[in-house]
């Protein structure tokens, strides 16, 4: 296993020095975990296993904006894991947006900016706080961010009226809020 | 902010499956307003969190070596400065500065307003307007989706007052008639999923040029 702090010394040490070793450990770790989550949305393997490479790839390219007080290394390579998966999409005739426009996010901000409560120990929350949605809230939330789908989508595949979606979606998005808020505060 | 984003859509944002020109203006609106980021923040971890629990697939060792061979040819980019907007686009937060071409300027359209069209893949129309204090759009209601996020100054219209961050979305109910509010000009990303149709007397003489996207 890989704790969120050994991994973003990973990160740093690829941005500080090159680091090939430090980028193979954090490529037998994610890489796999990449592809995986990948497939979950219908991608054939083949398919996920080049969005994987490509996004790890962006990764050393990329170490150097890695922010840990902004992101842990799991959201940072799930953004550009996505906009991979975007990419691909683009090629297979989709249009899409830069991976660049959403990075800014997570990018590095100014020393008195406000430093993301995300940042390191979240994971175990949000997973958490996954297992306690309920069924239809978690089916909205999945949705989204394995299959790719936009809330319109969503409703029309489950033959829903488009407001009860929306109304999932806040409710699943109000608890997230909440229990982060808790930690926050 | 008064008017945020609906959740929904910031969820579609975070999850990467809005097109170019409605992800853009909630990227605005993202950049703009703290509870935005904030909420787009928390979805990332989400994902992050998603991808973290995942079992990992079997291994391949022949991909990590393939990989690291190709890194030869891929070099680890320096920290990025800190954006600095171009002179005369101090308006425009970061996510914008990629679209904005150099010798873009502002064409009027009907004598009350001006614009800047973007050029993005997909089929929505993007546009910057900037209205004059005081100066009102014509009047229109909407057919398709429309996002509006204000990047500077304000308007006013009958569902409210908005300011910089904030953001509209199409369609209302009514017919609508925003009118820029005191002080600078207003400044605004629109997208637009299908023509406006113009409502008022000169407005329907100018529908077929709208609709062929002459202005």
């Amino acid at each position: 296993m890989l704790s969120p702090d050994e991994a973003a010394d990973l990160i740093e040490a690829i941005a500080a020095r090159q680091d090939r070793a430090a980028f193979a450990s954090l490529f037998r770790h994610y890489a796999p975990r990449v592809k995986a989550f990948i497939m979950r949305g219908g991608t054939d393997a083949e398919t996920a296993q080049e969005v994987a490479q490509e996004a790890l790839i962006m990764v050393w390219r990329k170490a150097a904006s890695f922010d840990r007080g902004r992101a842990s290394v799991a959201t940072w390579i799930y953004t550009i894991a996505r906009n991979k998966r975007i990419d691909l999409a683009r090629r297979a005739g989709r249009p899409a947006i830069e991976t660049e426009d959403w990075l800014t996010v997570f990018a590095p901000e100014e020393a008195d900016a406000d430093k993301s409560v995300l940042a390191g120990q979240t994971y175990t929350r949000v997973k958490e706080l996954l297992g306690g949605l309920s069924a239809d809230q978690l089916v909205v939330i999945q949705k989204a961010f394995f299959e790719d789908k936009t809330h319109t989508a969503i409703a029309e595949e489950l033959k829903l009226p488009l407001g009860t979606v929306k109304s999932r979606i806040r409710l699943a998005l109000g608890r997230l809020r909440e229990a982060l808020e808790k930690e926050e505060s | 902010m008064s008017h945020p984003a609906p959740e929904e859509l910031l969820l579609d944002y975070a999850a990467g499956t809005l097109a170019p020109g409605p992800a853009l203006a909630v990227s605005l609106h993202v950049a703009l307003d703290p509870a935005a980021h904030r909420m787009v923040e928390r979805l990332g971890a989400l994902g992050g969190a998603l991808v973290e629990g995942e079992t990992a697939a079997p291994f391949d060792e022949a991909l990590l070596q393939s990989t690291l061979a190709r890194l030869d040819g891929v070099a680890v980019e320096s920290r990025p400065a800190p954006y600095v907007p171009r002179p005369g686009f101090e308006w425009a937060p970061e996510p914008l500065a990629r679209h904005l071409a150099d010798g873009m300027r502002w064409k009027r359209v009907f004598g009350s307003f001006e614009e800047m069209r973007l050029r993005l893949p997909g089929e929505h129309r993007v546009s910057l307007l900037r209205l004059e204090p005081g100066r009102g759009l014509p009047m229109h209601r909407h057919v398709g989706e429309e996002f509006t996020v204000v990047l500077q100054g304000g308007y006013t219209d009958s569902t409210g007052n908005y300011g910089v961050g904030d953001f509209a979305v199409g369609p209302g109910p009514e017919q609508h008639e925003p009118i820029a509010d005191p002080g600078e000009p207003c400044i605004a990303l629109i997208v637009i999923e299908k023509p406006i149709v113009l409502t008022g007397p000169f407005g329907r003489f100018l529908n077929p040029l709208v609709r062929r996207g002459v202005i």
